[in-house]
């Protein structure tokens, strides 16, 4: 069957087949930095923005979503400017192998469009389904609420 | 990938839904939103039926309770104004609980009530708020309890198109128990009251995750009936818990541990109940 995705902004028209998962979709057409890992719903790696929504496109029917909006990571920078959130993840230590990352900074970036100052526990709940084997959590909750005073202007780039 | 689906519809009225259900129950399946059905893996799904069509996601007040569409998501549902304001953000803290962000976003109310599933925190609240369904079936609309909707042969696959909630003076509160903080729950417990010159007119007390699917505790809420709104109360109801918990083992947790947690779980809750009321 056809879909159309509107991924970053830039409209796809794709042939999938009917139980394919929106996961495959993207990474087929290019966007590899959504990634598998638990394939059960239960790590956020694989998380994506749906109409501003974070989900998780792994246990996503793509065919569910025809015509509808996405966003990945690959939408975030502006050329060779990072976004806030990426760049305070740099900084901050955020990342060390890096998997999960995409899909944390996408749940992130939802976060902070709803809610441009979270406290601690509000980023805590926010990011409660990105899972990463790597950091520890603190220096990316860090990330988030550097991101955030970045954002708000009260913190130079 | 489901490789075995090769059709995909949305349908535009719930009489179509079904009625594609019907054509071919061995092999089709409703999606709503999907966090279930997309985990199945199983080869005999050949049909979705996609619910989203149906644009039964919106919440009204109508008649003096709150008519909530089942392709609602879990947080829409649980950040939506009305909700939060009629129910005192019982269910805006309850659901906080429910997996994570990304899970809130996808699975629905209908999708949570419609499995039975033991697990359900979305269940024990509908049934701890004294929740309705409306189904669609063989014999059309029908209105139930959330209960009754628990009670019907498994085999009867109706549409859920509705919940009707209302608050009625109940006060309530939610209390969950699991080992991780976006695992599902081990013990779930709901706990409503309705206060009459401080003292306990009428009491709700479901417990989920026993592991059948969420029940309530008809002897407790008897022996509650009159007491005192106090500080003994909440270890009145632990007690009471404790003595009639119906539930059995698997490989979360046995028997015994479940109600030891369903008790003190009882007690937490009665305890917020007291905080809302005194
Ligand atoms: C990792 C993970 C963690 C979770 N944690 C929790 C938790 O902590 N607490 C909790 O309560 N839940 C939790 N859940 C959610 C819960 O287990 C279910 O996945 C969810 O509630 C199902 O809703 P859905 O809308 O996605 O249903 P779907 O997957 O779309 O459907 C589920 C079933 O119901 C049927 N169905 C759907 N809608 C209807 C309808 N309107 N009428 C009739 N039949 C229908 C479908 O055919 C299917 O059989 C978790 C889920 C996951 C994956
Ligand atoms: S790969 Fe999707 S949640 Fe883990
Ligand atoms: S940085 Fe390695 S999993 Fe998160």
């Amino acid at each position: 069957m056809k879909i159309t995705l509107n991924v970053n902004g830039k409209l796809h028209d794709i042939d999938i087949d009917p139980g394919e998962y929106l996961l495959d979709v993207l990474r087929r057409i290019g966007y590899k930095s959504v990634r598998r890992s638990c394939n059960s719903a239960s790590c956020g790696t694989c998380t994506v923005l749906l109409n501003g929504k974070p989900i998780l496109s792994c246990s996503t029917f793509a065919a569910s979503v025809d015509g509808q909006s996405i966003e990945t990571v690959e939408g975030m920078s502006d050329g060779e400017k990072l976004h806030p959130i990426q760049e305070a993840i740099l900084e901050e230590g955020g990342a060390q192998c890096g998997y999960c990352i995409p899909g944390l900074i996408m749940t992130g970036e939802a976060l902070l469009r709803e809610n441009i100052d979270p406290s601690d526990e509000e980023i805590k709940l926010a990011l409660n389904g990105n899972i990463c084997r790597c950091t520890g959590y603190e220096p990316q909750n860090r990330a988030i609420k550097k991101a955030a005073q970045v954002m708000r202007g009260e913190l130079d780039e | 990938m489901l490789s075995n689906v090769n059709e995909y519809f949305r349908p535009k009225t719930v009489e179509e839904a079904y009625e594609l259900m019907q054509n071919d129950r061995d092999h089709s399946i409703f999606l709503s939103g999907g966090t279930i059905v997309a985990l199945m893996e199983s080869s005999r799904i050949e049909k979705i039926i996609d619910l989203k069509s149906l644009r039964l996601d919106t919440i009204s007040v109508t008649e003096g309770e709150i008519v909530v569409g089942a392709t609602t998501t879990i947080e829409s549902f649980r950040k939506d104004p009305v909700i939060r304001k009629e129910f005192d953000d019982f269910f805006y803290d309850a659901f906080s609980l429910v997996g994570s962000w990304q899970i809130r976003n996808m699975a629905t109310i209908g999708g949570s009530v419609a499995p039975k599933l033991g697990w359900s925190d979305v269940s024990t609240c509908l049934l701890t708020t004294g929740s309705s369904l409306m189904i669609y079936g063989v014999d059309g609309y029908q209105r139930m309890l959330v209960s009754d909707y628990f009670a019907l042969p498994t085999g009867e696959k109706p549409l859920i198109t509705h919940i009707m909630l209302k608050r009625d003076g109940w006060v309530s509160a939610f209390e969950k128990f699991s080992k991780t903080t976006f695992d599902i729950a081990t013990v779930n417990v709901g706990l409503s009251i309705i206060p009459e010159r401080n003292r306990i007119k009428v009491a709700r007390v479901v417990c989920g995750s026993r592991p059948q699917y969420p029940a309530r505790f008809e002897s407790v809420e008897t022996a509650m009936v009159d007491l005192e709104i106090n500080d003994v109360m909440p270890a009145i109801v632990r007690s009471l818990v404790y003595e009639s918990f119906t539930g059995g083992s698997n490989m979360t947790a046995s028997f015994e541990y479940r109600k030891h947690l369903a008790s003190v779980l009882a007690q937490r809750a009665a305890e917020k109940v007291k905080e809302m009321i005194t």
